[in-house]
């Protein structure tokens, strides 16, 4: 058998076994996304406190799960901390490997929003009497989050990608059904031009989805404006002109 | 002569020049003995300030001599190490409840504007109203409205900062401001980021305040606004407040060396 045969790529495309692989992997990113942004977030505002307690102890973290490659983590996780008592399921162990690693890179993008929001900013609305909580919510966060987009959306490429790796502790995944198929058919080239496949409409539909986030976020300036011209009369001229 | 005041005539015709000059007991502002210091630099050394409700004071002196930081200190956006600030009587003793209190009774307006970015000037005007005030929307529209009308850009009102001239920037900056009442005003170099050609604007916007009664603290090197709106020049350099004067006397007859020299620099 040496030669590339496009129906039976096709036909695992559309193979249901390695669909529902396919769901596991959208459901472990969104987990993870959701998971890491939620821890995330806690460890970068314990990295911006003035405790050096928490500050210290969340660049310890960020430090220790950037520092060492997930598929260890994963690997400790699964089958290292049963050697303690620790056991979970293999999910569970896929998705808190997944979340713990994430977190750290979000961390990282979330302190970099707020920190580009400029100290006046905070000083406004300190000067308005404005309350942590309303300034945090209205002011800090809206322009924080804005900035963070574009570095947020790399690490959810990355970690879409990164699931494969929950094949290694068998989470049966996109990338462990497609080997368990090759190792079934043996039509490696088939199987994977299958998943790369999917990879890649996931990873293409990902990026469009982060594209409407920063237009709809980024709209204050540009898109907002047009509308609002459209709508004035005086402006009505110039908008014309541009179309 | 700081011990001269005018009468708070807020919105009233009264104009400040004219009203009749009236010992307060409680000032708008009073500091005693304040020390401000960032690690070896010692930014307020020692600054004793009374300021009368209604008295319009300009704060001149050479970059670094801790004007600006003396009008951060007044409304706690930077925390003086040691003595007393009052404002409007309440003492700044870094009591929540206290900080709350004078920041309620203090506007600031900022050199680089600090207008928020993804906010329409409405909106920028209407957020303090509203969750500080619990201020129902309608009613800080109109709010908002009025003093946009009084800067004179009403129909910027729906526009985004970033699509205003620095001009109309910082007088959105002055409108959200006077939005919350404010009973004194404070102003960090209001025109040192304009252009040429928008400083007048933006003076003018400052004259009608002054020219309401407002108490007015200004950080500015337009000599020409504290020749004719300040009661008081207050020359600061090093930290300290080296002289203080009425403008007339200030400008012709300097007391200090330091002043002296500073007045030969800035005024061609």
């Amino acid at each position: 058998m040496s030669h590339f045969s496009p129906t039976a790529a096709v036909n695992y495309f559309f193979n249901y076994f390695l669909m529902k692989g396919v769901l596991v992997t959208i459901g472990l990113t969104v987990a993870a996304v959701i998971g890491g942004l939620i821890l995330g977030m806690g460890i970068a505002l314990m990295r911006m406190s003035s405790s050096p307690v928490l500050s210290g102890a969340s660049r310890f973290y960020i430090w220790f799960f950037r520092g060492t490659p997930l598929l260890i983590q994963l690997v400790v996780i699964y089958s290292g901390l049963p050697q303690l008592g620790i056991k979970f399921s293999v999910i569970t162990c896929a998705l808190v490997g997944l979340i713990l690693n994430e977190a750290a890179y979000l961390a990282e993008i979330v302190r970099s929003g707020f920190m580009a929001v400029s100290a006046g900013q905070r000083e406004a609305a300190w000067a308005l009497s404005l309350s942590p909580w309303t300034t945090f919510r209205r002011v800090t966060l809206p322009q924080a989050f804005r900035l963070m987009i574009p570095p947020l959306g790399n690490s959810i490429n990355s970690l879409l990608k990164a699931t494969s790796l929950a094949s290694v502790i068998s989470v049966e995944e996109l990338m462990r059904r497609s080997d368990m198929l090759m190792q079934e058919h043996f039509q490696i080239l088939e199987v994977y031009a299958a998943a790369t496949a999917y990879y890649l409409i996931l990873t293409s539909v990902w990026d469009a989805v982060q594209r409407r986030l920063e237009k709809h976020f980024g709209r204050s300036s540009a898109a907002k404006s047009r509308r609002v011209a459209a709508r004035a009369p005086v402006a009505q001229a110039s908008v014309e002109a541009r179309a | 002569m700081s011990e001269i005041s005018m009468n708070t005539a807020m919105e009233s015709g009264v104009e400040g020049a004219a009203a009749q000059p009236q010992l307060r007991g409680v000032h708008a502002v009073r500091m005693e003995a304040v020390y401000k210091h960032y690690g070896d630099f010692t930014a307020l050394n020692e600054v004793d300030l009374k300021v009368a409700k209604g008295e319009k004071i300009v704060i001149c002196g050479p970059s670094g001599s801790g004007k600006s930081t003396l009008i951060r200190c007044i409304n706690h956006i930077e925390k003086h190490d040691e003595g007393l600030i009052y404002v409007n009587g309440t003492e700044l003793d870094r009591q929540r409840t206290n900080i709350d209190a004078v920041r309620r009774d203090t506007g600031m307006v900022f050199q680089s504007f600090n207008l928020f970015p993804h906010m329409t000037t409405l909106e920028n005007c209407i957020l303090a109203p509203m969750t500080v005030n619990g201020m129902a929307k309608a009613e800080a529209k109109e709010l908002a409205m009025h003093f946009l009308t009084k800067v004179r850009i009403p129909d910027q009102a729906e526009k985004f900062p970033g699509q205003l001239s620095g001009g109309q920037q910082q007088r959105v900056a002055i409108a959200r401001a006077l939005c919350m009442r404010p009973k004194i005003m404070l102003f960090d170099e209001p025109t040192s980021a304009l252009d040429p050609e928008m400083v007048k604007e933006v003076l003018e916007t400052m004259k009608k305040l002054a020219e309401e009664g407002m108490t007015m603290l200004c950080v500015t090197h337009e000599m020409g606004f504290a020749r004719e709106v300040a009661d008081r020049i207050v020359f600061m350099n090093e930290g300290k407040v080296v002289e203080q004067a009425v403008p007339e006397e200030f400008f012709s007859h300097p007391k200090s060396e330091r002043a002296r020299a500073f007045l030969d620099q800035i005024i061609h």
